[in-house]
């Protein structure tokens, strides 16, 4: 049944700072960090100014910035330089406004109430829902299903589809790549129902071995469960072939676009994806709240997965009847705020344009690899980007004889530089590499040419820390 | 300043659980130099047997007693384990700057007590941390635990090393009865105190506590002699009389 949507509230606003091509005036356009060194190490040559002018000043990181209150903070006494968007993204004022909004104006339980507030609440949760559907250009808004992440959602999948349809001798595909809660949750699966799980290793460059993925996607296969765009080693896969490699044999193809959705154009009718799960809190949004996307056949097929109020139809003592989709998969009260919040992110991030953002960030990721490379004794996993590999704007790498996470110490102690170390979820890959950790910078198009500056001098400096240890 | 003991390449012969640690002081109040003070000699550290005692042999060596095992929860820590805590505590709040913890924290990594490779098994590995951390725990004759710590990261040897000093050697109540809040200062500027992965230390910290419980459980069984039913008064009573039995004879 489609809902009238409210029109006024479907108006995308220009996020401020895109109505003017004004810099903020208090914001200096530094090209060098005058951070004091720790070691008396020589300083590497400064960068030379990028000749690409969407790197320059008036970038898109430029005047996005002033959006973002979070980001104008000294931490440590230094200027914050968040480069850790792979593990979460920042919000915009808008979307901290909308949830503040909600919950101060019209905070109520939806789809049922009769009331004032309970209709204005449930109609901004499913024009979030008819937003997330219009992102990702589903056929309609039921395929979207609400979930509380994209791990909950892959859980939906394995659950409600693998456990209906996989049986003994079946095979799920996926790649050594793949994070953590793309694979446990089919580990689980597997061991129930006896389906066996097959990896594809990396190829050249670092790249997931396509020619051996569709080696692997044999008439034995039921399920390939791949990433869009890597967390660690920022390469692409070709979805679209994969999805018709897959369906050639009858198998379906399940998407983690996490990586993916927050940074570039992501159409599942394009992809012809069965299922496409993201986070909220990886694309702006508030954390608490995701999504599955799946054909409306598939899910209309797949028994529930949790039980309870919302998705059911009628309750009896001894049995119940479920309701249509998407409230089927959503039982209990849904993170409401939540939602509106990633519908609000949803209209910050369309009217800057995903291309745009891809575009900037593109630029961004190769800047950030060309320096982070050339520093010596780092290593960076992941291809190397060329006119026809793309990388992802992050970069996970190691430093000879220091530890990713003492590294990620020091910049965050002496330097106010936020990355991440560790095994980001993918200790398969860490594994394959030989390596235990890395420590990984990842960007966003909130961030700046100057931000990439600043953590590699920062670096340099960290480098020079510990070899004065040695 | 001193000279103290580097790490030493490890040898091929059976692991010296109890070489004498080197001799180090972190009881400098000021950041600039490291003294050097003596830990409790060896001689006072009798070996540890990690198989059960010997209940003929002639000087038998009697564990903790049952009925000490039964308060260790309610026990405060000793002044020498408070006292180090204290130290240690006021050490590092003594120094600013972030940049100076971590210089503080390297000069004791490299002073950390050599690490078998035997005892790098998976059973050995701390849990919990984004570092990777290997504790070798035991309990020597006296009840007395003693621990051997390493880590792939220099900052978490620099943790481990402290924690090393304040502990090994003492008493299972002790080691028992400290709190994560008291190695706050030694935290290089991270504000959680909770399970984050990160608070290595805090990880270490419990995982020695945890080691100290087992081996505290193990000399209890160990201490029960085989013709004791299971009445729990009676063994105690024995352990009791026992205990006071050794005591006279010293």
């Amino acid at each position: 049944m489609m809902m009238m949507i409210s029109m006024e509230s479907a108006v995308v606003k220009l996020p401020p700072s895109l109505r003017t091509i004004k810099l903020n005036p208090n914001r200096k356009n530094r090209i060098l960090r005058t951070a004091p060194f720790a070691s008396s190490a020589s300083a590497p040559a400064p960068a030379p100014l990028s000749t690409d002018p969407q790197l320059g000043p008036g970038s898109l990181g430029h005047l996005t910035r002033p959006d973002f209150p979070i980001l104008h903070q000294e931490v440590n006494g230094k200027r914050l330089v968040y480069l850790d968007n792979a593990a979460t993204s920042q919000k915009p004022a808008a979307v901290v406004d909308a949830l503040r909004n909600y919950y101060e104006l019209y905070n109520s339980n939806v789809h049922r109430g009769i009331h004032y507030l309970s209709a204005k609440a449930t109609d901004e949760y499913e024009l979030a829902r008819q937003k997330v559907s219009n992102f990702i250009n589903a056929s309609e808004s039921r395929e979207i299903v609400f979930t509380r992440n994209a791990t909950e959602a892959i859980n939906l999948v394995a659950y409600s589809w693998g456990l209906s349809n996989l049986k003994e001798g079946d095979e799920v595909i996926l790649t050594i790549a793949e994070h953590h809660s793309a694979i446990v949750p089919w580990q689980f699966v597997a061991q129930k129902t006896g389906a066996v799980l097959k990896f594809v290793n990396l190829g050249e460059d670092e790249v997931p071995d396509v020619g051996k993925l569709r080696e692997m996607i044999s008439k034995r296969a039921k399920l390939v469960v791949v990433h869009h765009v890597s967390n660690v080693l920022a390469s692409v896969l070709p979805i679209d072939q994969v999805v018709s490699w897959a369906h050639d044999v009858g198998a379906k193809v399940l998407v983690d676009a996490c990586q993916s959705v927050p940074h570039m154009v992501v159409d599942v009718r394009s992809l012809d994806t069965d299922f496409l799960v993201a986070s909220s809190h990886k694309m702006c949004g508030p954390t608490g709240i995701g999504f599955l996307y799946g054909k409306s056949e598939l899910l209309s097929s797949m028994p529930p997965f949790l039980g309870g109020g919302e998705m059911i139809a009628d309750v009896y003592l001894d049995h119940s009847t479920y309701a249509e989709l998407p409230s089927k998969f959503e039982a209990g009260t849904p993170a409401i705020g939540e939602a509106i919040g990633l519908g609000t992110a949803i209209d910050y991030l369309s009217a800057i344009g995903m291309q745009k953002i891809h575009e900037y960030e593109v630029e961004l990721a190769n800047y950030l690899y060309d320096r982070l490379s050339s520093v010596p004794s780092v290593r960076v996993y992941g291809p190397k980007p060329s006119r026809s590999v793309t990388r992802a704007a992050l970069c996970s790498f190691n430093v000879e004889d220091v530890h990713p996470t003492d590294i990620a110490t020091f910049l965050d102690q002496q330097h106010g530089v936020a990355i991440r170390s560790g095994h980001h979820c993918a200790q398969p890959l860490h594994r394959y590499l030989g390596v235990n950790s890395s420590a990984r910078a990842s960007l966003h198009f909130y961030n700046t040419k100057e931000d990439v500056d600043d953590f590699i001098i920062s670096l340099y400096d960290t480098i020079n820390f510990f070899a004065s240890f040695k | 300043m001193g000279s103290f003991t580097a790490r030493t390449h490890l040898s091929t012969s059976p692991p010296s659980f109890f070489t004498n640690p080197p001799k180090i002081n972190f009881m400098d109040a000021g950041p600039s130099h490291i003294h050097l003070n003596p830990r409790t000699p060896a001689s006072k550290n009798p070996p540890i047997s990690r198989f059960p005692l010997n209940p003929t042999s002639k000087n038998p060596i009697f564990p903790l007693s049952c009925v000490a095992i039964e308060h260790y929860n309610k026990v405060q820590p000793s002044s020498s384990v408070s006292e180090k805590l204290q130290r240690l505590g006021f050490e590092f709040r003594s120094l600013p700057a972030p940049i100076d913890r971590v210089r503080r924290l390297l000069k004791y990594a490299e002073i950390l007590p050599p690490f078998d490779e035997s005892w790098r098994v998976q059973e050995n590995r701390v849990q919990g941390c984004a570092t990777q951390v290997w504790l070798e725990a035991a309990m020597d004759g006296n009840g007395a635990t003693r621990f051997r710590i390493d880590s792939d990261s220099e900052i978490t040897k620099g943790f481990c090393s402290c924690l090393i000093w304040v502990l090994d050697g003492a008493a299972a109540e002790e080691v028992l009865s400290v709190r994560a809040d008291d190695l706050v200062a030694m935290n290089v500027g991270l504000p959680s105190k909770g399970n984050s992965r990160v608070n290595a230390w805090n990880n270490v910290l419990m995982s020695m506590q945890r080691r100290t419980k087992v081996l505290v459980e193990e000399r209890r069984t160990e201490c029960v002699p085989s013709f004791i039913c299971c009445n729990q008064t009676q063994v105690m009573i024995h352990e009791r009389e026992r205990e006071l039995l050794v005591r006279r004879s010293f």
